[in-house]
Parts: C-alpha cells; sequence; structure tokens
C-alpha cells in the first residue's frame, strides 16, 4: 500500500451518467477520499455495488470491482471478506437495493458483522426506475405507483440495524463533503460491519427531501453530546422519527469480526496444484 | 439362494433406524463384503414409516432389487410396507411380546422370527438398545460372525464411552444367543461369507463433498436443503483444516451471491442446493457467467415440481440447470452416474469452471447422495487429483494483459474465448466487472459491436472446451446389440445390473450411460446403428431423452419412472423386455 494513494486513484475514466446535481456524485467522492484516507490503493480494494442510479458506482470508481443483480451485493461482499480478508472491502447501493429486494441480506450482514463498509445512497425514491416509492418514502409521497402514498410508514434501516445486533451505525448527508468523508472513513476503520445510511438526494424525482431540506433538519452529532458508546442513547436518536442526524449514531468498540471469530486467516487463493497433503485421510474416514 | 442378501431394518422415523442399518453395514464392508443401501424414507422427524435397506455380496453391487430376505421389522407397518418383496426364505426378526406386533401375520410363507428385542436390551442395560439386539440375531440367521459388528459398535458409540459400547456388544450377543437357542438356524441357509478385502463405505453427497476438498475448495456457502445439506455437514469442520470455510447463508440468493464473491477473491468456490434453491439462484447464474466466475453450483435433485416430495427420487431438474436463467448462458453440466463419479465430477467440475471461467452445474440425485457403496480406496486415489487453475496472472503477467492507458482487460476477447484473471490484490491488475454487458475493461456498454463480440467470445469457450476436453460416455453390455438403451444419473447402476438379467433371458443390449449434459457426446452414430433406442430416466416427460432427439433428429422410445422411487434393476430389466415386446407386437401386426 503506498502512501502517495490520492482519492482519484480511486476514480474511473468513465464519465457518471448521473443528473446533475445528483447526491450520489458528494457521496461517491466521500468514498473514494475516505479509501485513500485509510491508506488503501484500488490494487487492494474490492468494491461491490448493487443496482440502481447508486449501483453506477462501481463503474465510476476504480479498484477491483463487481456490480452484481438488484439486492444482493451484500452476500458478495461477504464472499470476497472471507475469502480474502486482506483486502478492504466496501458495499454500496440504494435504499431500494438495500432495504426493499435486500432486506434479508441487509439484516443478516449486519449480524453477521463481516469487517466491510456498507454505504447506503439514501434518496428516499426508485431513482433508476424513474421515479417509485422505494422502502424509506414518507407514507403520504405521491408517486406513479402510489398517486396517493404508499399508505404505510417507511422502514427505519437504524432501527433495524440496530435491532439486528449492529456493531456500527452512522447517518451521513452527501453535500455535506468534509463531514461525509469522515464518517465514511470511521466506517471503514471500525472492526466489523460499518454501517453508514447516506442522504443522497435525487434531484429528478424526489422534490420533497431535497438538499433544502435535509440542509434545514439535519443536526450533526459532534455538535452534541451523544455519545456513541451508549446503545440508550443511540436507540432514542434512532427512534426519533422526526429527526434528521448526521455523524456515528452507534460503535460498539468491543465489536469483533465474524472472520476473526471464525478464524479466518489470510487469502484462499493460493491451493496446491494437486489434491492437499493426507488428502487419503478423507478416505481412510470411510473405512 | 442367491448369490446377494437383501436386508432392511424399518420401523418409525426416531428409532434409531438409520444408525442400525449403517453399524450393520459398515460391518458387512469391514468383513469384505460389497454393499449398496438405500433409504426409504418420508419428510418428517418423528413418525411415519422408515427404513434402511441394505444389499451385500461378494461381489460388486450396483443397485436395488426387489427382494427383501432379512426384513427387522420394529413396527407392523414394516411388514406392509415390504409385503411385496418377502418370499418362503425371508426371515422376518421381529419382537412379537411388544403389544402391536402380537397379531402380526408374516405373508407368502416367510419365515417368522419372533425374538423378545426388549426384554433382551433391558437385560443388556436398556431398553434402548433392542435394535441391537435384533443385530445380533440378524448375524446369527445369516451365519455372519457377530465380531464383526464389535468395530461398527465401536465406530457408532466409543464417543458416548466404553461402557455404552460394551452395553451394546451385550446386547448384540443376547439378540444372537436367543437365536441360536430357540431356533434351527442351519434352515434359513443364509450364509454371509466375509473376506480379505478392504473397502470403504461412502454416499454420493459425501464423495461430492471428499471431492471439493480434494479439488482444493476452499469456500462453500449453502441453505440447508433435504438432499444436499450432506455436503454442506461434511464439508463443516473438515474444511477449516484446509483454510476454508462453510458459511451457512440466509438463504440460497445469498448463498450463491456469497460463493461468487469468494470465487471473484480467488477461492475455489461451490454452493449445493436442490430444486426450490436452485429456482432461486437462477437470476445469478448469469451474473457468474458474464462476470466469467468460476463458480460450481451442485443440485441435487428430488421430486419436483413445487416443494414436491422432498424425500424421493426424482430426475426432473435436467431442462432448469440446461436452460434455467434469463438471456443466454455459457455454461457446463456435468452430472455424475455413480458415487465414485461424484467425487471425480467435482474435481473435474473445479477444474472446467477455471479453465473456462464459467458456472458449471453438477447434477446429483437423491438416490446418489443417500445411497452408500463399498469402494476400494483407490478408486479415490489422491494421487489422481489434477488442479487446473487456468489463465490466472500474477504481477508479473499482469502487464502483459494492460491495454495502452494501463488498463487491466479481464474480458479481453481472447482466440479460445477464455481472458486472462487477475486475484483482487494483484497489482495493476484491478478492474471492474458487472452483470451489464460490458467492454474488455468491464465497464458498461450498450455499443453493438462490443456486445456481440463479447456475447461471442463467452460463447467461445464452449467451442473451446468441446476441442479440448473430451465429454464422452460409459458403455455397458454388447456393443453390437440391436437395443440401445441410455440413461443418464443414478439409473446407471440399475441398468448395468438389468443388462444382467435381460442376457440371461437371450436379450442383448447395448448401454451407453452419459455424464455429461452439456456439452455432451454426440450419440448420432449410436442411436442411427440400433433398431430401438430407449432413453431410461426418473421424470415424467423425458427430458434426456428430448435433448438426444433434438441432437440426431430422430425419434426414441422412453422409460420413465416418476413415483419418487429409484429404478430397481430387475423391475427396469422388466420394463426394457416390455418395450422390445410392444415393439416386436407393432412390427408384427405390420408385417402381416
Ligand atoms: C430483480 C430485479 N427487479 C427489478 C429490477 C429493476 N430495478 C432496477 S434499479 C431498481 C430500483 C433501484 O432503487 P434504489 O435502490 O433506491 O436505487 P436508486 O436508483 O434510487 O439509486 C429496480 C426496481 C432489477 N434490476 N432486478
Ligand atoms: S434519477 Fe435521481 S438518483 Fe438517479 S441519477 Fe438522477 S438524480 Fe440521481
Amino acid at each position: 500500500m503506498s502512501s502517495d494513494v490520492r482519492f482519484t486513484d480511486f476514480k474511473s475514466d468513465k464519465q457518471p451518467t448521473w443528473c446533475p446535481g445528483c447526491g450520489d456524485f458528494g457521496t461517491m467522492n466521500g468514498m473514494m477520499k475516505a479509501l485513500a484516507e485509510t491508506g488503501n490503493d484500488p490494487d487492494n480494494t474490492f468494491v461491490v455495488a448493487g443496482i440502481g442510479c447508486s449501483g453506477k458506482i462501481g463503474t465510476y470508481m476504480h479498484s477491483y470491482a463487481l456490480h452484481g443483480v438488484h439486492g444482493r451485493a451484500l452476500p458478495v461482499g461477504i464472499g470476497v471478506k472471507m475469502a480474502n480478508p486482506d483486502l478492504e472491502v466496501m458495499v454500496a447501493g440504494g435504499d431500494g437495493d438495500g432495504y426493499s429486494i435486500g432486506a434479508g441480506h441487509f439484516i443478516h450482514a449486519v449480524r453477521r458483522n463481516v469487517d466491510m463498509s456498507y454505504v447506503v445512497m439514501d434518496n428516499r425514491i426508485y431513482g433508476l426506475t424513474k421515479g417509485q416509492a422505494s422502502p424509506t418514502s414518507r407514507k403520504d409521497f405521491e408517486t406513479a405507483t402510489t398517486p396517493e402514498g404508499p399508505k404505510q410508514p417507511p422502514v427505519n434501516p437504524k432501527a433495524l440495524a440496530l435491532a439486528s445486533g449492529a456493531t456500527f451505525i452512522a447517518q451521513s448527508f452527501s453535500s455535506n463533503s468534509q463531514r461525509h468523508a469522515e464518517i465514511v472513513q470511521q466506517a471503514i476503520e471500525h472492526d466489523g460491519f460499518g454501517f453508514v445510511n447516506v442522504y443522497s438526494p435525487c434531484v429528478t424525482f424526489n422534490d420533497v427531501d431535497t438538499y433544502d431540506y435535509f440542509r434545514d433538519t439535519i443536526v450533526d452529532l459532534a455538535e452534541t453530546d451523544h455519545d456513541a458508546d451508549n446503545r440508550d442513547q443511540a436507540k432514542d436518536k434512532i427512534l426519533e422519527s422526526d429527526k434528521e442526524y448526521m455523524g456515528v449514531l452507534y460503535q460498539d468498540e468491543d465489536s469483533v469480526p465474524f472472520e476473526e471469530r471464525e478464524g479466518v486467516e489470510g487469502s484462499m487463493a493460493e491451493i496446491p496444484d494437486g489434491a492437499p497433503e493426507g488428502a487419503m485421510d478423507l478416505v481412510r474416514e470411510f473405512y | 439362494m442367491p448369490e446377494d442378501l437383501n436386508w432392511a431394518i424399518g420401523g418409525e422415523a426416531g428409532d434409531g433406524i438409520d444408525s442400525t442399518g449403517k453399524i450393520f453395514a459398515q460391518a458387512l464392508s469391514r468383513a469384505g463384503r460389497h454393499v449398496f443401501t438405500s433409504k426409504d424414507f418420508a419428510s418428517r422427524i418423528r413418525g411415519g414409516y422408515t427404513a434402511y435397506k441394505v444389499r451385500t455380496a461378494v461381489d460388486r453391487v450396483e443397485s436395488v432389487v426387489d427382494r427383501l430376505d432379512i426384513l427387522i421389522a420394529l413396527t407392523e407397518r414394516t411388514i406392509h410396507e415390504n409385503e411385496d418383496e418377502l418370499h418362503e426364505d425371508s426371515v422376518v426378526i421381529y419382537d412379537g411380546e411388544r403389544s402391536t406386533m402380537q397379531d402380526v401375520e408374516v405373508p407368502h410363507g416367510a419365515t417368522a422370527l419372533e425374538v423378545p428385542l426388549k426384554r433382551l436390551a433391558e437385560d443388556a442395560g436398556g431398553a434402548i438398545m433392542l435394535n441391537v439386539v435384533a443385530l445380533g440375531a440378524a448375524c446369527e440367521v445369516t451365519n455372519f460372525p457377530i465380531e464383526n459388528l464389535d468395530e461398527s459398535l465401536q465406530k457408532r458409540f466409543g464417543d458416548k464411552g466404553e461402557a455404552i459400547v460394551e452395553n451394546n456388544k451385550t446386547a448384540a450377543r443376547k439378540g444372537q444367543e436367543y437365536v441360536q437357542e430357540e431356533f434351527e438356524t442351519d434352515d434359513f441357509g443364509y450364509d454371509l461369507e466375509t473376506t480379505d478385502a478392504d473397502y470403504v463405505l461412502l454416499n454420493g453427497d459425501e464423495a461430492i463433498g471428499m471431492g471439493a476438498l480434494a479439488a482444493g475448495c476452499r469456500f462453500y456457502a449453502g441453505y440447508p436443503i433435504t438432499p444436499a445439506t450432506d455436503i454442506m455437514e461434511y464439508l463443516t469442520g473438515r474444511i477449516d483444516q484446509f483454510g476454508g470455510k462453510v458459511v451457512q447463508a440466509e438463504d440460497e440468493l445469498a448463498a450463491i451471491n456469497m460463493a461468487l464473491g469468494a470465487a471473484r477473491a480467488g477461492a475455489r468456490s461451490m454452493t449445493a442446493t436442490s430444486g426450490p434453491g436452485i429456482d432461486l439462484m437462477t437470476e445469478t447464474f448469469g451474473l457468474v457467467a458474464t462476470s466469467e466466475t468460476p463458480l460450481v453450483i451442485c443440485d441435487v435433485m428430488r421430486s419436483g415440481p413445487s416443494t414436491g416430495m422432498p424425500t424421493k427420487q426424482e430426475q426432473g431438474d435436467l431442462d432448469m440447470t440446461l436452460y434455467g436463467g434469463h438471456g443466454e448462458i455459457p455454461r457446463f453440466v456435468v452430472a455424475p452416474t455413480n458415487i465414485s463419479e461424484c467425487f471425480w465430477k467435482t474435481v473435474e467440475a473445479f477444474n472446467l469452471a477455471e479453465k473456462y471461467q464459467t458456472p458449471v452445474f453438477l447434477v446429483s440425485d437423491l438416490a446418489l447422495a443417500v445411497t452408500e457403496q463399498t469402494f476400494s480406496p483407490d478408486t479415490f486415489d489422491m494421487d489422481e487429483v489434477e488442479v487446473e487453475r487456468g489463465k490466472v496472472v500474477d504481477e508479473d503477467e499482469v502487464d502483459a494483459w494492460l491495454d495502452e492507458q494501463g488498463r487491466f482487460q479481464a474480458h479481453f476477447a481472447t482466440a479460445d474465448g477464455v481472458s486472462p484473471r487477475a486475484f483482487p490484490g494483484t497489482t495493476d491488475g484491478a478492474h471492474m466487472t458487472t452483470g451489464l454487458e460490458h467492454d474488455e475493461l468491464g465497464r458498461r456498454t450498450e455499443d453493438t459491436d462490443v456486445r456481440i463480440e463479447q456475447v461471442d467470445k463467452r460463447q467461445r469457450k464452449v467451442d473451446t472446451a468441446r476441442e479440448q476436453e473430451e465429454f464422452d460416455y460409459r458403455e455397458f453390455g454388447d456393443p453390437d446389440a440391436d437395443t440401445l438403451v441410455i440413461s443418464w444419473g443414478s439409473n446407471e447402476g440399475a441398468m448395468r445390473e438389468g443388462l444382467d438379467l435381460l442376457a440371461e433371458e437371450g436379450h442383448d443390449v447395448r448401454f451407453i450411460s452419459v455424464p455429461y449434459i452439456f456439452p455432451r457426446p454426440d450419440l448420432t452414430e449410436e442411436v442411427q446403428a440400433a433398431e430401438d433406442v430407449i432413453v431410461v430416466e426418473c421424470n415424467a416427460t423425458g427430458q434426456f431423452a428430448d435433448v438426444i432427439e433434438h441432437d440426431v433428429l430422430e425419434r426414441v422410445d422412453r422409460i420413465n419412472k416418476y413415483n419418487g422411487v429409484r429404478f430397481k434393476a430387475d423391475e427396469l430389466a422388466a420394463d426394457v423386455k416390455e418395450h422390445l415386446a410392444g415393439d416386436a407386437g407393432t412390427q408384427e401386426v405390420e408385417a402381416e
């Protein structure tokens, strides 16, 4: 790992096709800064992306990367990290990708606590399919498929994470680039599953959860006396459905990653040319 | 007396039927006898009829037949379930003192051997050992030296302490002595001869697991499902010794995607499931193929559709593995035809996956999965295992594959269709890949020319494999016979034995057993050379027969079994005979 890695080294030569002003630009820049800042380089980094406008991120970044099928990015990331714990693994996707089609994987990835980071670009809408309600859309948010609103409360992903035994829960806002990069950096540095929900506004289809809305409402936890060590405090903040926070809501400093508990050591890529030594013992077991 | 003996123990699920049967099967195997086991089981944990059947001979046995010689019946229902297989020389061992067994009638003139199993077990230290008392009785009836049981009892109960092992040995002897004292055992005429041969006894799932370890598999992700779970259970605990890991995923979608992630990180990686799980994995097949990730996906088939009959045999997923997934997916479909092939085809599956960077479907079935069979240990000679990793490039070789801007071309359209592969961590190898159509760098594209180039490139791997690999078949019987039988999967054993039965009655048959579903051998010449062609498979519609017809542009006959039970040798031989007779009948009518 070279110390002279700059965040632009994580940029691919592909020009993003996101709408001008899309929150995903800022989200991605912060991710690249955080990766460079934590001493990683493209050759030891693996980025897994979901499907959606947000999922395109893997294409615009330069590293080892896989852009998979809708909702399954987390299991791919877990497989990568288990097979080679020396890699820095980052998974990214949208709120639809992560909390709808992939919701099952989300709670299990949180429980499993593999050492990787998960950045969800939450725009409270389905962007790529042109503006349907997402699991984080407001109850009365009108879209083509929900003309009177979804009529059901939004998912609270941070509460889901807390209830599933998360060891790191953070919230970020893509337009506050400095803070956003810092928060993602903390997620990367966390020993375990670093979950960051990022408010990443969709300027094309969501005229409610806008930059202005978040700017006006968001409270930076760094400017409060919030103690991320304290699970009860975290719980109270997470359950305040009318408040938007920025910063680390909860972190378990004693977290031990899954692969470490399982005793995985080093890359699984190296194997012998033939059957492993002592393989005949496997046969002898059947005497 | 026939040269083989068919033995069974039956009762209710939860009665320890499986472990008792296994103790006997292992004892026979240790005594140098060939063994072939089968199970009747229902999809419930306690209650419901279940049986463990053992066929044994000094010569190799490859299948089950419709005959039972010794039956240990722990319940009356066991006798009814097996009624048709009993004959006048059969011996039925049961506890006549049990209230539910007092009015038992043993059919077809078979001998009723009443042994107070429970009472004798209590004398030996506990009623729970009544199955072992029955084993002792069976040893006496079959003239099988009871010492052979001791090692199996040790293996089964050793963990529980020496006292338990000793009690079980005593229980077995109580059963033996009771039969000696109360009956004229010579009358039964059974004599289980022992030999010096060394055998191992294992089932198809275990052979697949062992094949995976031999091949260097390091990562396995799966979700429990009958009858594939044994693969996962085998690997759990054992794979760690080699630096690998089994992960029980939250569902099959996660399982295949985890396995895919591990494979991209460079590990030899695998997942296994059965029908319903394969359905859930389907979307990811295309991702595996377009991202050009080597992955072994094992489907241990059971009766479908839907949840069907989870504990019953079927070969109904061939179309699914051959065509499953949207779009067109280059792949390999390999189907072992017997238990030793479960091992060797697994090794081959990993090599094919890495050489061609594609999904490889390893298709097995319930009959292979749960059947235990004896083999000489050198059948699994580990020195013969070859590991071929294909075009993996390290940091020194990576340069040759960089474009003028220094970017690694992970999907370079080579002449053979196979691109260089750089494991993550390789300097200068960083690249992205996606299930979207992409260019040689892995970047998304909708450019028409690049699309065609990449589709052709991926497809070319199959052509290359056709040139480089031998997708052949195994042949048995009379190569010049007018009748040709073709089958795939576990039917091989029953058909092989069926050949002998047919030959005894003057029917010469050529039999081809095909372990490669795609690519597969071209059977045009063989089909054209035969007068009658019959494709045998455990499904209702004849999925393999369809592909043969498609290949050779000629109609073939079909024998299909889909009641949930595997083919039995004698029954299959009779089916073939009937087909031939039916044919002969039509021909005669036409001649008139
Ligand atoms: C199995 C499957 N179903 C549906 C789709 C179509 N689809 C693509 S992106 C998407 C929604 C993405 O929403 P979100 O994750 O919120 O991402 P955004 O585009 O808003 O960034 C859907 C439904 C798909 N690709 N795959
Ligand atoms: S549709 Fe919305 S989320 Fe998608 S690129 Fe445009 S602004 Fe961003």
